[in-house]
């Protein structure tokens, strides 16, 4: 398992440009204590190396047979025509991953890096230039919070270095936790999934109160130098409610929270769910109708709350 | 109020400082005029036209002037053609002028290349089959769409796979042409070039396309024109100072006993191509007032008469209004475009040109910024109709069709301060609502360069029409420097360089214009063709070579001497790749592009051109004896740079460094595709389709090194130094060589279309391309689908050598539109063309474009006329380009968020 000073890091995607302010680069960790049922990154829930099958890379169809021994454990089986499939129920027990040395398309692909500190400080330190005045480094995920050893090291050498920090977190974390990764961020996005604790429950598997509870701290904190935006995945028929959104209006005014950004469901994440070999409930629910986005908007413009859609955001 | 203005309350309210944000959605980009929405259909529809007005013309002339000398015979020849060419003027134009009688139409120049012609005479006039193709023609493929005539159709021949000439003029085209059989360009060329030693060893590298094709097939372009002379003096006043000069120099030698008698000759020229420019734009006054006479409707009898006025004017004056002085630049540059064989003629600093007279129409209140937009809009479309008459291999494969009329904005004046202007803006503006392919835009990047104007570049980036290009200012005026010096480069003069072509970055100078009782310094082309040398070499194939021992198993033959070296260390595969062959290749190719060009300068001095370019009339003499002020500007094309560098990445990896394999294992998979159908059997030529043959069991290890050996564009230290050592080595080489003109070469690190052809041409290479796939294009470029690390280790990669030791480094790169949607993304992607440059990357252009509607455009091309893509260093339809560089275009890596 990892050390200290060592991150699980399932991607590091650059020119990010709707993760923050500016250009910045995206550090996406791995595993989370949530488990949403809409998620859109399931290959990060995992704290372990683990198998991404994309399958649309696969070139089976055009006579590839390259893995056709690959697998060790017989995870890897292949039907009638010759097409790869994943038996799950093995391949989840591994961690050696040696399939994904074979493919040469990069449809077998192993999901997990580790780095160190300072080979993440390389990378940050290499991308730096690139930001532009207002970028810098957002770290995402997964859930950022789960590796704060890793990241509290990371971010001290980043407001050493002056790099503009931004978090996406679920917020799901201890007081002690969240306040020791906060007090070194300029720029926060924290999920509120729903303000019903049973329904925040049901779709995610955990309590909001903690969550609800490092918002109303941070919002009064004087260690906090940063912006807040909260965030939610707007999901039709489980957060679009009325209800929902006053509450949330309530809980934002009392704490003088004055930014949301509402971020409309989409079904991207749909076929990771299945390169994972999980079944995917949102497959055929979930979207939102434009009217009820706007209308959503409405409603929180009309509490005097800046209110964004999507990537519509003045930053 | 809307809900962005909501926002922007509340936040105000809050205390958030968001005052540089007015609007998130992107602005609305106006229609275009109404003219020009007219002229650019009449434009869709017309096909590629050849006609023989012009070649019947020079050929009479230059033959009832047998004996003359040769550069006063051809001004009589090109004045008597240019003034024999019907004027067109369509109603509701604006800007009159045309390259020829027709629309969209281009001639042939067998006083250049006959042979195509006379080989296909009987043919043509029995009207069966087409010409034969050349090597290089052969793995050209030419876009079907659009105005490219491919095949014959109804009284119509199609030649070059591209133009269509009428059939009825078919005999006049056999005269013309058989009359230099024995004496075009390429003729003479080839008879010195035979006489050579060497020249079985050039015949090698042409018959298998290792380099691309011949110098005089483009003799000119890839150069920056420069119209300062007629703008400051006008027709009849350069016409009085040819007598003056006539009287001063004709007879005399000076102190030069070589070339001192040729300025008489140089000034009798340039007063009979004065006289003939003159009396073609006094014939479209003719014309305007023909039409004018006929017509019955009040408001486009005015507009003809008004046409009238503004030719009668610029026939003899200096242009005494905006209209008048960007109608005389266009004429100036017909005028050069039909001297030659012509791509990449660019327009150069134009807004920066043309200011003096925006300025005081602006003043005077006589023109408003909307009529100008309009006439910037009409003149893109004049742009856009310039076509080229070479080979098919050239015009269609090489060059996709395009012209490369590059005009450029930005960059810093003769003061050394930024150069943009608000004529400037109305030009990017035109181009955002006249959407054409030409004249394609360059922004000269400098620190200095307003935010706004970075912005306005960024927001015409974002509509997806390819244009701007990003060029960065500073490294082209270090190039200029560098390069120059030994001519004696002034940083006064590094300050007026711009791209000639895509980008060949050329020499400029600032000359005094006085106008309105001021004087402008305006900036101006100050070199000939920046351009004509070794032409497109496949850099992976010639690696190929070195591994079959010069063999080249596609065609069978023996383009090198066998080498019969065991290449058992790095270095010593190096050694024969730069040492023996690159060397043998660049040395006997300067030959015979030194033979070719001397003997196009000999038979078809240029003329016009030379009255133009900086320098060569204060000089007396002519571009082909030095007359411009710079004269170092012959180059060395190379193309798929990254797959070399690549294939000796993982040739050193996996042979070298780590023996995981003999170069016989290494050799044994490559010509043996590692397995896989080549790209000629499954019809794709980009590296997403890979379809085993029985093989491939036997390959897929060696195959999976391959791929995964280090990759160029990672930011990895392994493959980056590996093009660091490149550029350090070529360099020297390129120093070493002399041109024709007696100076040394640079490197051009362009691939414009070759990357289609040349990839077509080499065979699997280590790096696991495939057998005929498409090069990775450019020279910035990663491989498709090689970059792992995102843009910005790319970005790294790029900039592991100093761009300005080279004339010019390439990239492109396609951006998913949805990543910079709004003006939050405006300013997102000025944050990323400002990131490159400030690492010092000298060209970077955007496809703004996702491949899904590319891929829908190739399936549907009819549904998508007016689709344009950037290619290499210019925009193109997409369905007048050729399906590899299609299938290229949809695979590069899209950046998306």
């Amino acid at each position: 398992m990892p050390q200290d000073t060592t991150g699980m890091i399932f991607d590091i995607q650059s020119y990010s440009v709707h993760d923050g302010p500016g250009c910045r680069t995206n550090v996406f960790f791995v595993g989370c204590p949530l488990q949403c049922r809409w998620c859109a990154n399931p290959e990060s829930w995992a704290v372990k190396k683990h198998l991404l099958f994309a399958e649309r890379s696969c070139k089976w169809d055009q006579g590839c047979t390259a893995c056709r021994d690959a697998c060790p454990n017989g995870s890897l089986k292949f039907n009638d025509q010759g097409k790869p499939c994943v038996d799950w129920a093995i391949c989840n027990k591994c961690e050696t991953i040696e399939c994904s040395e074979v493919c040469a398309a990069h449809a077998l692909k192993q999901c997990v890096r580790f780095l160190t500190v300072d080979d993440l400080m390389k990378v940050l330190m290499r991308d730096f230039p690139n930001w532009g005045s207002n970028g810098g480094v957002t770290f995402s995920g997964g859930e950022p919070l789960l590796h704060h050893e890793f990241l509290d090291q990371v971010l001290q050498r980043c407001r050493k270095e002056q790099m503009h920090t931004a978090i996406e977190t679920s917020g799901f974390a201890s007081p002690e936790v969240f306040k020791k990764i906060f007090r070194n961020l300029n720029f926060a996005f924290i999920d509120v999934k729903n303000m019903d604790e049973e329904m925040h429950k049901w779709g995610t598997g955990v309590s909001n109160k903690p969550i609800l509870n490092n918002i109303a701290t941070l919002a009064h904190a004087d260690w906090w130098r940063g912006r807040l935006v909260l965030r939610q995945p707007t999901i039709h028929g489980y957060n679009d409610s009325t209800e929902n959104a006053k509450r949330l209006i309530e809980f934002m005014n009392e704490n003088g929270l004055f930014e949301i950004n509402l971020l409309r469901f989409h079904r991207m994440g749909g076929t990771k769910w299945e390169q994972l070999g999980k079944v995917y409930e949102y497959n055929d629910h979930g979207d939102m109708p434009e009217e009820r986005m706007l209308a959503l908007q409405e409603l929180y413009l009309d509490n005097d709350i800046a209110c964004y859609i999507g990537e519509d955001t003045p930053f | 109020m809307s809900n962005e203005a909501k926002i922007q309350e509340i936040l105000k309210r809050r205390g958030l400082d968001v005052s540089d944000v007015t609007d998130f959605a992107d602005e609305v980009v106006p229609e275009p005029s109404p003219r020009f929405t007219k002229l650019i259909n009449i434009y869709y529809m017309m096909k590629n036209t050849i006609d023989m007005e012009y070649p019947y013309w020079y050929n009479r002339v230059w033959w009832e002037n047998d004996g003359d000398i040769t550069e006063i015979r051809r001004a009589k020849a090109e004045a008597a053609a240019l003034s024999h060419m019907t004027p067109t003027i369509l109603p509701g134009e604006l800007l009159f002028g045309n390259k020829t009688r027709n629309f969209r139409g281009a001639f042939c120049f067998p006083w250049v290349d006959a042979s195509f012609f006379n080989a296909a005479a009987e043919a043509m006039m029995a009207g069966v089959d087409a010409p034969p193709m050349a090597a290089a023609d052969a793995v050209s493929v030419v876009g079907a769409g659009g105005g490219n005539v491919t095949k014959d159709f109804g009284n119509v021949v199609s030649i070059a796979q591209k133009f269509g000439l009428r059939r009825e003029e078919v005999p006049c085209l056999v005269k013309v042409a058989k009359y230099w059989d024995n004496g075009s360009v390429e003729r003479v060329s080839a008879r010195l070039a035979e006489a050579r030693p060497d020249y079985q060893k050039w015949a090698g590298y042409r018959n298998s396309v290792l380099v691309m094709f011949d110098s005089w097939a483009i003799p000119q372009g890839r150069e920056v024109i420069n119209y300062y002379v007629p703008l400051e003096y006008g027709f009849d006043k350069i016409i009085e100072l040819c007598d003056e000069k006539i009287a001063e120099t004709l007879g005399e030698a000076g102190d030069d006993g070589i070339l001192g008698m040729s300025r008489g000759y140089y000034y009798m020229a340039c007063k009979t191509i004065a006289q003939g420019v003159s009396k073609w734009i006094e014939n479209y006054a003719r014309r305007a007032e023909y039409l004018a006479a006929h017509e019955t409707d009040e408001v486009q009898k005015k507009e003809y008469l008004d046409i009238a006025a503004v030719a009668h004017h610029i026939a003899h004056k200096q242009p005494e209004t905006f209209r008048q002085a960007l109608n005389l630049t266009l004429m100036c540059h017909y005028g050069v475009v039909n001297e030659d064989p012509h791509s990449g003629q660019s327009i150069g600093r134009l807004g920066q040109i043309l200011y003096p007279w925006y300025e005081k129409d602006i003043a005077d209140g006589t023109t408003t910024d909307e009529e100008v937009i309009e006439l910037l809009e009409l003149y893109r479309i004049k742009i856009t109709a310039i076509e080229c008459f070479a080979s098919s291999g050239v015009t269609g494969g090489v060059l996709s069709g395009n012209t490369f009329n590059n005009l450029s904005l930005g960059g810093l004046g003769y003061d050394g301060l930024t150069a943009v202007n608000p004529l400037e803006y109305l030009i990017v503006e035109a181009g955002m609502r006249g959407k054409s392919t030409q004249p394609t835009l360059s922004l000269l990047y400098d620190e200095k360069t307003p935010e706004s104007f970075l912005l306005k570049v960024a927001q015409c980036i974002k509509l997806g029409l390819g244009y701007p290009a990003i060029m960065n200012n500073q490294g082209g005026m270090n190039y200029m420097l560098r390069h120059y010096q030994p001519e004696g480069m002034t940083i006064y003069d590094a300050r007026a360089w711009a791209p000639g072509g895509c980008l060949e970055s050329s020499p400029g100078c600032f000359q005094p214009l006085h106008y309105n009782g001021k004087t402008y310094m305006i900036p101006g082309g100050a070199g000939p063709t920046a351009g004509t040398g070794i032409h497109f070499t496949g850099m992976p194939k010639l690696l190929e070579l070195v591994l079959s021992n010069g063999f080249d198993r596609r065609t069978g033959i023996q383009v090198f001497e066998p080498h019969n070296r065991k290449l058992d260390t790095y270095e010593g595969l190096l050694d024969v790749y730069y040492n023996v062959y690159l060397q043998e290749l660049l040395e006997v190719s300067n030959r015979m592009n030194n033979l070719q060009m001397d003997t196009h300068r000999k038979i078809c001095p240029t003329v016009w051109a030379s009255l133009l370019k900086a320098d060569c009339f204060a000089n007396g003499q002519n571009q082909s004896h030095l007359g411009a002020r710079y004269n170092g500007t012959i180059n060395f094309e190379s193309c798929g740079t990254i797959n070399l560098i690549n294939s000796l990445a993982s040739i050193k990896k996996n042979v070298y460094d780590d023996k995981k394999y003999t170069l016989e294992e290494m050799k044994d998979a490559m010509w043996n595709n590692f397995g896989f159908k080549t790209a000629f059997e499954t019809g794709v030529f980009s590296p997403d389709r890979r379809e085993a043959t029985e093989l491939a069991p036997k390959y897929e290890k060696i195959f999976n090194d391959c791929v995964n050996a280090p990759k160029y564009g990672n930011a990895d230290d392994y493959v980056d130094s590996i093009l660091v050592d490149y550029e350090d080595r070529m360099l020297p080489k390129m120093l070493a060589l002399r041109s024709y003109m007696g100076k040394q070469y640079y490197m051009c690190q362009i691939s414009v279309s070759t990357h289609g052809p040349q990839g077509a041409i080499t065979l699997a290479s280590a790096d696991g391309r495939l057998c005929g796939t498409t090069y990775a294009d450019a020279s910035m470029s990663p491989a498709p689908t090689t970059d792992k690390n995102g843009i910005y280790a790319l970005f790294t990669s790029a900039t592991c050598y100093d761009h300005a030791m080279c004339q010019n480094s390439q990239m492109n790169v396609k951006i998913h539109p949805s990543a910079i949607k709004g003006t939050q993304g405006t300013h997102k992607l000025l944050d990323v063309y400002r990131a490159y440059m400030r690492k010092g990357g000298f060209h970077i252009q955007f496809n703004v474009t996702s491949s899904k509607t590319l891929r829908e455009a190739q399936a549907k091309p009819d549904d998508y006329r007016d689709l344009m893509v950037r290619v290499a260093g210019f925009t193109q339809y997409w369905c007048e380009i050729g399906k590899p560089i299609q299938d290229e275009v949809i695979f590069r890596t899209e950046y998306d968020s």
